[in-house]
């Protein structure tokens, strides 16, 4: 129980650190300028965000998830399991509320998003491009994330796991704000950015300004 | 450290506006962007995939600007700048990305790839590390801005004779091409050569169009160099000059970058909403063609006839069904290259790749994918609305034996038009064009 206690304590106070931290670095970002953009529109900025963030996400919108299609989906559904990993650690505390069938759905998605994580360091390390690319700071954030995401669908079934994914999720949410896993949060931002560029240009939705 | 890479690092500072942030902050590094790029295509290495090149600036940015990186270094792939990889940050600028953004539409989180690239072009400008020709033509249109009065009057002259010809070709006395005339509802700005005024001149007589034509040329090395000190000064000289006369529209001659700068960044540049529109020739012959004041024969253009998406007038521009609708008015064969759109490959003469001998080897094998496509076609024609796509194309078509014409979207409009007494003398006119570029 102590174990338990202190385990929930640490995740607390990294989740807060996390928080901290990022907000610094959203303080230091919205210093930096933000031009206008004054060109008059010929398309809806509107339209492109909401293309940006549904049809340009679809495996089929760009040429690069077509010609790669099993990276890319591996990569969503190693992205959902973390949007399902934190939702899971954040209600931790009232899982005894919690049916069984939807504990154990929970637990297959994490757990399936973990073995997604660890496919995709093996494919870091074997895939040429991708080892060229990748920094040590890649490979901690893609095993760290996926230790919490295994420890958090094994939890779910046992809860005797419960310091485990406390413990791991303290580590990742540390080190989050730090490394590679903070591009999570910037993601948002450039597909935003992106929206608006093809929006107010017109560029994807062309045949409809006419 | 150098006062060459201080400079650059305080261009970098400068630069560094929230897009750019979050375009150095948001890669995953997942390399799905790699045959997004032509070089990528055309020769497979690491240093040809957009995030390696992202890469190159985001360790000299994590080395100013991350917490983690100033601690350990190694762990993040952070390394501080110095003279050795500030040369080569602008040589793979400069020579082996012609901003296409081919990358950024590929990229899953749309990771602006070419905004960094031009970040870094910036830097090596301030840092005198850009490559000297663009400089140089970029300094010389800004000096012309300052004085042009001597270079007017010879102008002038040269449209009095130029007029001459118009108007034997269309048979018509009263065709007209005014220089800088008060008033005008349009301004048209060209590019230099003549090749990109009489076409146009012809249409706007041709449609009775309230026009005049502009002293200066539409391109602006500055856009190339990633100064915008230098693009603004350059841009200023039309915007002063379209102030000046009153107008109420811009029209660009067909050439990318001129297009995408004026029309979508010049605004920025300056602050203000002008108060004129500014459009590309392409948009004002789309406008000419849908309101029926041409009347074309398709038929005058029988030959298959692809089109190629210059990256600056359909991916950073929005100009993309415009030439589409025009080429069916004007042409029975028209056929489309595969991918297209926003999805096309860049001619790999963008960026000011054309301007720069140093780098032909490298910009003519960039060329291979284009080459390709142009090549399953099996058009006789390639139409581009770009200056430096139908020079990169003219020369990938010798060096890859596609033996195909490359000609402005103007040029068959013309050939296109119903002008019975004077259509041979056109097509005489044009046979002998130099700006139409042909390897047969």
């Amino acid at each position: 129980m102590a174990l338990l206690s202190l385990t929930q304590l640490l995740a607390l106070l990294a989740l807060l650190f996390a928080a901290a931290a990022f907000a610094l670095r959203w303080r230091w970002a919205a210093q930096r300028p933000l031009a206008d953009d004054r060109a008059p529109m010929k398309g809806s900025p509107a339209r492109g965000v909401l293309y940006a963030f549904t049809f340009g996400m679809a495996p089929w919108a760009k040429e690069s998830t077509r010609r790669h299609m099993i990276a890319y989906l591996r990569g969503v559904g190693f992205h959902i399991g973390i949007f399902a990993g934190l939702a899971a650690l954040l209600t931790s505390p009232w899982w005894p509320l919690v049916p069984d069938s939807a504990r154990w759905l929970f637990a297959f998605v994490i757990g399936f998003g973990a073995w997604l994580g660890f496919v995709g360091e093996i494919m870091r390390q074997v895939e040429h491009n991708l080892r060229a690319l990748s920094t040590p700071d890649d490979h901690a954030s893609v095993l760290l994330v996926s230790v919490f995401l295994a420890t958090a669908s094994i939890a779910l079934i046992n809860v005797g796991w419960l310091p485990a994914m406390y413990l791991a999720s303290a580590l990742m949410l540390i080190y989050a704000p730090l490394g590679k896993i903070r591009h999570c949060v910037y993601f948002f931002f450039s597909r935003r950015f992106f929206g608006l560029f093809v929006g107010r240009r017109a560029v994807i939705h062309s045949e409809a300004t006419r | 450290m150098s006062a060459q890479v201080d400079t650059a690092l305080q261009v970098l500072e400068k630069q560094l506006n929230r897009p750019l942030v979050v375009a150095l902050e948001a890669c995953a590094r997942c390399g799905l962007c790699a045959e997004a790029c032509h070089y990528y295509l055309a020769e497979p290495s690491i240093d040809h995939v957009p995030a390696a090149r992202g890469e190159a600036l985001r360790r000299a940015y994590r080395a100013e600007h991350d917490f983690l990186s100033r601690i350990f270094p190694q762990w993040t792939g952070a390394e501080k700048l110095n003279e050795e990889s500030l040369a080569k940050l602008a040589e793979m600028a400069f020579s082996q990305c012609t901003l296409c953004r081919r990358c950024a539409f590929n990229c899953p989180m749309g990771v602006d790839t070419p905004l960094m690239m031009r970040a870094v072009r910036a830097m090596a400008t301030a840092s005198e590390t850009a490559p000297e020709l663009l400089v140089m033509l970029a300094d010389a249109a800004i000096e012309k801005g300052k004085d042009p009065s001597f270079f007017r009057d010879m102008f002038v002259e040269q449209m009095a004779d130029l007029e001459k010809e118009l108007q034997t070709k269309m048979g018509d006395p009263a065709a007209r091409i005014t220089v800088e005339r008060e008033g005008a509802k349009i301004l048209y700005v060209p590019l230099a050569g003549e090749h990109t005024i009489m076409p146009p001149a012809i249409i706007f007589n041709a449609v009775k169009e309230d026009w005049t034509l502009s002293i200066f040329e539409a391109a602006n090395y500055g856009v190339f160099l990633g100064d915008v000190a230098r693009a603004k000064q350059i841009a200023a000289r039309i915007i002063d000059e379209a102030k000046r006369l009153g107008v109420k529209e811009v029209v660009l001659a067909e050439c990318g970058h001129a297009y995408a700068s004026f029309r979508w960044e010049a605004p920025n540049w300056f602050g203000e909403t002008f108060p004129f529109k500014v459009t590309s020739l392409i948009e004002k012959l789309d406008e000419y063609v849908s309101e029926g004041r041409l009347h074309l024969d398709p038929s005058a253009n029988p030959e298959l006839i692809t089109y190629h998406d210059s990256c600056n007038m359909a991916r950073t521009g929005g100009v993309i069904e415009e030439p589409r609708r025009v080429l069916k008015a004007i042409a029975h064969n028209f056929v489309e290259m595969t991918p297209n759109r926003h999805e096309a490959y860049c001619c790999g003469g963008g960026g000011g790749l054309v301007a720069l001998p140093e780098y032909t080897e490298r910009r003519l094998k960039a060329g291979k994918p284009k080459a390709d496509q142009i090549r399953k076609t099996r058009a006789n024609i390639v139409v581009a609305a770009c200056e430096n796509c139908r020079l990169q194309i003219g020369e990938i078509s010798e060096q890859y034996g596609l033996g195909v014409e490359i000609t402005a979207l103007a040029d068959l409009v013309v050939k296109a038009m119903r002008l019975p007494a004077t259509r041979p003398e056109v097509e005489k006119l044009f046979a002998g064009d130099p700006a139409t570029v042909s390897s047969n």
